[in-house]
């Protein structure tokens, strides 16, 4: 891409923004120009499936089919969200899949973060170093394999419902957690603890006032990435619960995409209403999510 | 299906070790164990997912409930009921299209024995092969049928008229007015070959069944065991592949842009009067009607011959009733078993949904576009589609799906040769 | 994903824990029961469906009712299946190419981003918006788009290819899934990189542009190389994500047309859905062989570069 806009921008352009870039990152204080165009056209690629879903929902069925995806609607309607919202019962798939997140990201996190905490500082004891592979291992075990097994296991202990999935996306979410926390916890200072042991605390609250905080950019991180894959899942769900009116917010789209029929507005609507509430979270927590990543880096 | 208590059928000590892992897991369940003792009306599942007549069958059980107190029905109509079955949960009564999915219930044993049932009687003797060839467990009658679904083409009637066209009754005539339609600027058929399962039922099944005894191919076929391919004395190379070629002769009559149109348009379309002819069966014509309620439809079996006689018309058992093994409130199934076949309730709901009459004391169809069919429906002269009689692990959708958008169908049907050879080895 | 855990190795020594804990000879008693119930419930969640899956995989069974065990035949089966042959090189092929494009674009966005620009921040935010948008609904999306929208502009510019819905091509429908895929993939591999770049210190940059390196050069000869172990990492990860690919193509293809997009993935729920769930067990139990030896290669191409 870049250098397509190479062949559009004059010789002259071109020969300003090597020199600035000649300059290399630390040296021009001025920004180039070029590539935020460049990176700006890009933009493009994110927005239209974004602009289509947004402009289709708010159309009426009979502009919906007309498939002009970059025409706005006209007349605006908000019928397609009506329609969406009864047709699936929004609120209730919206409660589901935030009470699946929820238990996923806290389970997640407290789990992990106590494995990791006993691994890390008990590494020269076999057992602690072998389940920690042990944990690890299931990193490389793609859920296909395992899914049918589960739906039987599942339903025979009566957890083929959101608990049952909140559970199971604990468990898969572990061993990445597992390694991110523990790679953390070797990191920081072990005086804190040792002198707060000598103070007479017990491992527990050691743990709990001086560890736990000490990892929560970590925390963070994990709870971010446990969020995304909890949130947009929807292989898991659509396997382990039985139950369809407990069914999360992406299984329903697939659910009740035959009902949409025709009805493009309405699909779309419901596809915005499924897209949103992660985008919001998204757009809350994205300095933090930019930070999480690259704080390793920055380190 | 919620998760209400696990099952634990007879085969227990066979499964000891899944049971060692449900005991594992003992204290959810314990959990997860339902109270129902006292004397409370008891509850029982009903899955129902055809999804033109969910709001029907609601109507339905609201009229059983105020008829007695004693059992209660939930309706179910969304879960997965291969899970159902797989969690060993399975619904207390079941109302579905009788084919491929229901098929290896009945194989297996899984549903119980209704051959006592007075309702057992009543139905028509020729439906007895098409059951039997779809699926047959020993002495056992596994399904009651509810509903009978007569398929062909749906053709708009002005349309026809406006081009001076009748109902063709031979191939040659079929292929004419599709010529003389499409010469005219009109699309002859309008095809959704998006939704796989729309070939299938339609084209696909049309084709094969116009030219091919569906029942006796496939009862020799499952004879045959793995025995099947080009030699052996019935395979889908061997008897399929003209009706395959006449399907592709006829399928290039449909609009251009059917590879990227779903069901949902192809109704629309056809209700707008885009298109002559539809290759779908009689749940459309609901559809249909709702975007366009003066649409004058009219049904004729697709000839593939250039003999009349030989046109049939396509036949699906579109519901069948059916009570798991792993019921445990068989009698209350039953009773609402009994309630769903009096002639009165049968009879309504064949007339709403636009089915053809199970029971030998039915009420005759009166549906415009569908008393076309009758005839052949009074005569027997009906086949079960093949796609339906092909168990669900082979993707004949798929297939169909390749042989509409012109594959060469020789390597197709050895394909799924093959697959039958495969599944016949395995099982 | 893997990101913290890597720079930090670079940075530190004293990764592996020694001998340091002499102090406590015996593990203190709460630390197993930090680790306990995490194990039991990874075992019972984890470990158990696995073992009971592959000793399925030995019978006839449907998932329910009777069954008896029929030994090797479903492996036999699956050998000579045409099908389960066709899922994999569909989903290896798949896997492969989405890899590649998703690791070039988002190496390019990240240089991109991480240079002088404008609305660093709010580019920023654009380019990993996609990674919280759920795949199946954002593929039903590009469905409408394929198939309806797609076409039209065709028709417009008068480009015949494109004038015909692409997932209606069986030759091509692949190409759907896999812009799609990288839509939604490339943000994570995204950030990876603009943490990598991040890391590497603005005075290797200084040095070489007093040398005159030109900014082509700089790009090969000090990022590229300085990056080699988030591009292993990326590639590891997006992969093994990959390989499971479903989501999207159930709201793009449903696997069709014909066959065409079948992923191991698919195929392997068809024993659910199906009826054929323990021949699928066996199609699982090679999957997971399969995940086993790339997950060892892996292992050994990442040695001295990740964390552990």
């Amino acid at each position: 891409m870049t250098a397509q806009t190479l062949v559009t921008t004059t010789p002259a352009q071109v020969a300003v923004r090597r020199r600035r870039r000649f300059l290399g990152r630390s040296g021009g204080d001025r920004p180039t120009w070029g590539v935020t165009v460049v990176l700006v056209l890009c933009t493009l690629a994110v927005f239209v499936p974004l602009y289509a879903t947004l402009s289709m929902a708010f159309k009426t069925t009979a502009q919906s089919v007309d498939g002009k995806i970059f025409s706005l609607p006209a007349p605006f309607s908000i019928d397609g969200f009506v329609q969406a919202w009864k047709l699936t019962n929004f609120p209730r798939g919206f409660a589901i899949s935030v009470f699946v997140t929820a238990v996923t990201v806290v389970g997640t996190v407290v789990l992990a973060s106590f494995a990791a905490y006993a691994i890390a500082r008990n590494w020269d004891h076999r057992f602690f170093r072998w389940s920690f592979f042990y944990l690890l291992a299931a990193m490389f075990l793609p859920f296909p394999v395992l899914a049918l097994s589960q739906v039987k296991l599942t339903g025979m202990v009566g957890l083929a419902n959101p608990v049952g999935v909140a559970l199971l996306h604990v468990m898969f979410g572990l061993s990445f957690s597992v390694l991110l926390f523990t790679a953390f916890i070797r990191g920081l200072p072990e005086e804190l603890e040792e002198s707060a042991r000598l103070d007479g605390a017990t491992t527990w609250m050691v743990y709990r006032h001086i560890v736990f905080p000490m990892m929560a950019p970590m925390s963070a991180t994990v709870a971010i990435f446990a969020f995304l894959a909890s949130w947009n899942d929807f292989m898991m769900p659509s396997l382990i619960t039985a139950d369809s009116t407990l069914q999360t917010l992406p299984v329903l789209q697939n659910i009740f995409q035959t009902q949409f029929s025709s009805n493009y507005n309405v699909a779309f609507a419901s596809y915005l209403m499924a897209m949103t509430p992660a985008i919001v979270v998204y757009l809350f927590t994205q300095r933090w999510v930019m930070a999480g990543v690259t704080q390793g880096a920055i380190k | 299906m919620t998760s209400e208590t696990p099952l634990m059928s007879a085969e227990l000590s066979r499964r000891g070790f899944l049971t060692g892992i449900g005991l594992a897991g003992a204290g959810l369940a314990l959990a997860a164990c339902g109270s129902s003792s006292g004397s409370r009306p008891t509850e029982i599942v009903f899955y129902q997912s055809k999804p033109e007549v969910i709001g029907y069958f609601d109507t339905l059980i609201e009229q059983f409930h105020q008829s007695q107190s004693r059992v209660r029905v939930r309706h179910d109509s969304a879960s997965n009921l291969a899970g159902t079955f797989v969690r060993e949960a399975p619904p207390d009564i079941g109302c579905l299209n009788y084919n491929f999915e229901v098929s290896r219930y009945v194989d297996r044993g899984a549903l119980s024995d209704l051959g006592d049932m007075p309702e057992a009687g009543r139905i028509i003797d020729e439906l007895h092969p098409l059951i039997d060839v779809t699926a047959s467990y020993p002495d056992r009658t596994s399904v009651i049928p509810y509903s009978l679904m007569a398929a062909a083409v749906l053709y708009n009637r002005t349309i026809f008229s406006q081009h001076g066209l009748r109902p063709p009754t031979t191939w040659d005539e079929f292929i004419a007015v599709c010529t003389t339609l499409a010469s005219a600027g009109v699309t002859p058929i309008y095809s959704t070959f998006k939704d796989p399962w729309t070939i299938a039922q339609g084209h696909f099944d049309y084709a094969v069944g116009g030219t091919v005894d569906t029942t006796k191919f496939f009862n020799q076929l499952k004879r045959q065991g793995t025995n099947v391919d080009a030699d052996s004395p019935v395979s889908f190379e061997k008897q399929f592949l003209k009706p395959v070629e006449q399907m592709q002769q006829f399928v290039p009559f449909s609009n251009d842009n059917a590879a990227s149109r779903g069901y949902g348009d192809g109704n629309l379309a056809f209700a707008s009067g885009e298109a002559a002819m539809y290759l779908q069966g009689p749940w459309a014509i609901g559809e249909i009607a709702k975007s366009n309620p003066d649409l004058d439809v009219g049904a004729f079996p697709l000839p593939m011959t250039n003999d009349p006689d030989d046109r049939r018309v396509r036949v699906n058992i579109d519901l069948a009733l059916w009570i798991p093994e792993g019921s445990t409130k068989k009698d209350a199934a039953r009773e609402f078993l009994a309630f769903l076949m009096q002639p009165e309730v049968i009879d309504a709901y064949n007339a709403h949904a636009l089915g053809f009459g199970v029971t030998k004391d039915a009420a005759p169809v009166t549906n415009e576009t569908l008393v076309e069919l009758k005839e052949y429906y009074d005569r027997a002269a009906f086949y079960v589609g093949a796609s339906q009689l092909v168990p669900q692990s082979i993707p004949l959708q798929n297939y169909a799906q390749s042989l509409a958008a012109g594959d060469k169908p020789e390597p197709v049907l050895r394909t799924l040769d093959a697959d039958w050879r495969r599944l016949a080895f395995r099982s | 994903m893997a990101t913290t855990a890597a720079p930090r190795t670079r940075s530190r020594d004293d990764a592996t824990p020694g001998p340091m804990r002499a102090s406590h000879p015996r593990a203190n008693r709460t630390f197993y029961l930090f680790l306990l119930p995490t194990l039991v419930l990874f075992t019972l969640c984890i470990t158990l469906p696995a073992i009971m899956g592959i000793t399925l995989s030995f019978t006839n069974s449907v998932g329910f009712g009777e069954w008896q065990f029929t030994g090797l035949t479903n492996y036999l089966a699956l050998f000579s299946d045409p099908a389960i042959r066709a899922s994999y090189a569909f989903t290896i092929g798949f896997a492969l190419v989405t890899v590649v494009l998703v690791n070039i674009v988002a190496l390019l966005l990240a240089v991109g981003l991480t240079a002088k620009i404008r609305a660093k921040v709010a580019l920023r935010a654009v380019f990993v918006l996609p990674m919280v948008i759920s795949g199946i609904v954002i593929a039903y999306v590009f469905n409408f788009l394929f198939s309806n929208s797609l076409p039209q502009v065709g028709q417009t510019l008068g480009i015949s290819s494109l004038e015909t819905s692409l997932l209606a091509n069986p030759n091509l429908a692949w190409v759907t899934i896999v812009i799609v895929t990288a839509w939604q993939a490339i943000p994570s591999a995204l950030l990876i990189y603009i943490a990598g770049i991040l890391s590497i210190p603005g005075e290797v940059y200084e040095a070489a542009s007093m040398d005159g390196a030109s900014s082509l050069r700089r790009l090969s000869s000090i990022t590229l190389p300085l990056l080699a172990g988030y591009v292993v990492i990326n590639m590891v990860i997006g992969f093994k994500n990959f390989l499971n690919a479903y989501d999207i193509i159930v709201g793009l293809t449903n696997g069709g047309p014909g066959t065409s997009t079948r992923s191991v993935a698919m195929t392997i729920f068809t024993g659910f859905t199906g009826g054929d769930y323990a021949y699928q067990m066996a199609n699982a139990t090679i999957f997971f062989l399969i995940a086993l030896v790339l997950a060892v290669i892996q292992l050994r191409l990442n040695r001295g570069r990740s964390a552990f």
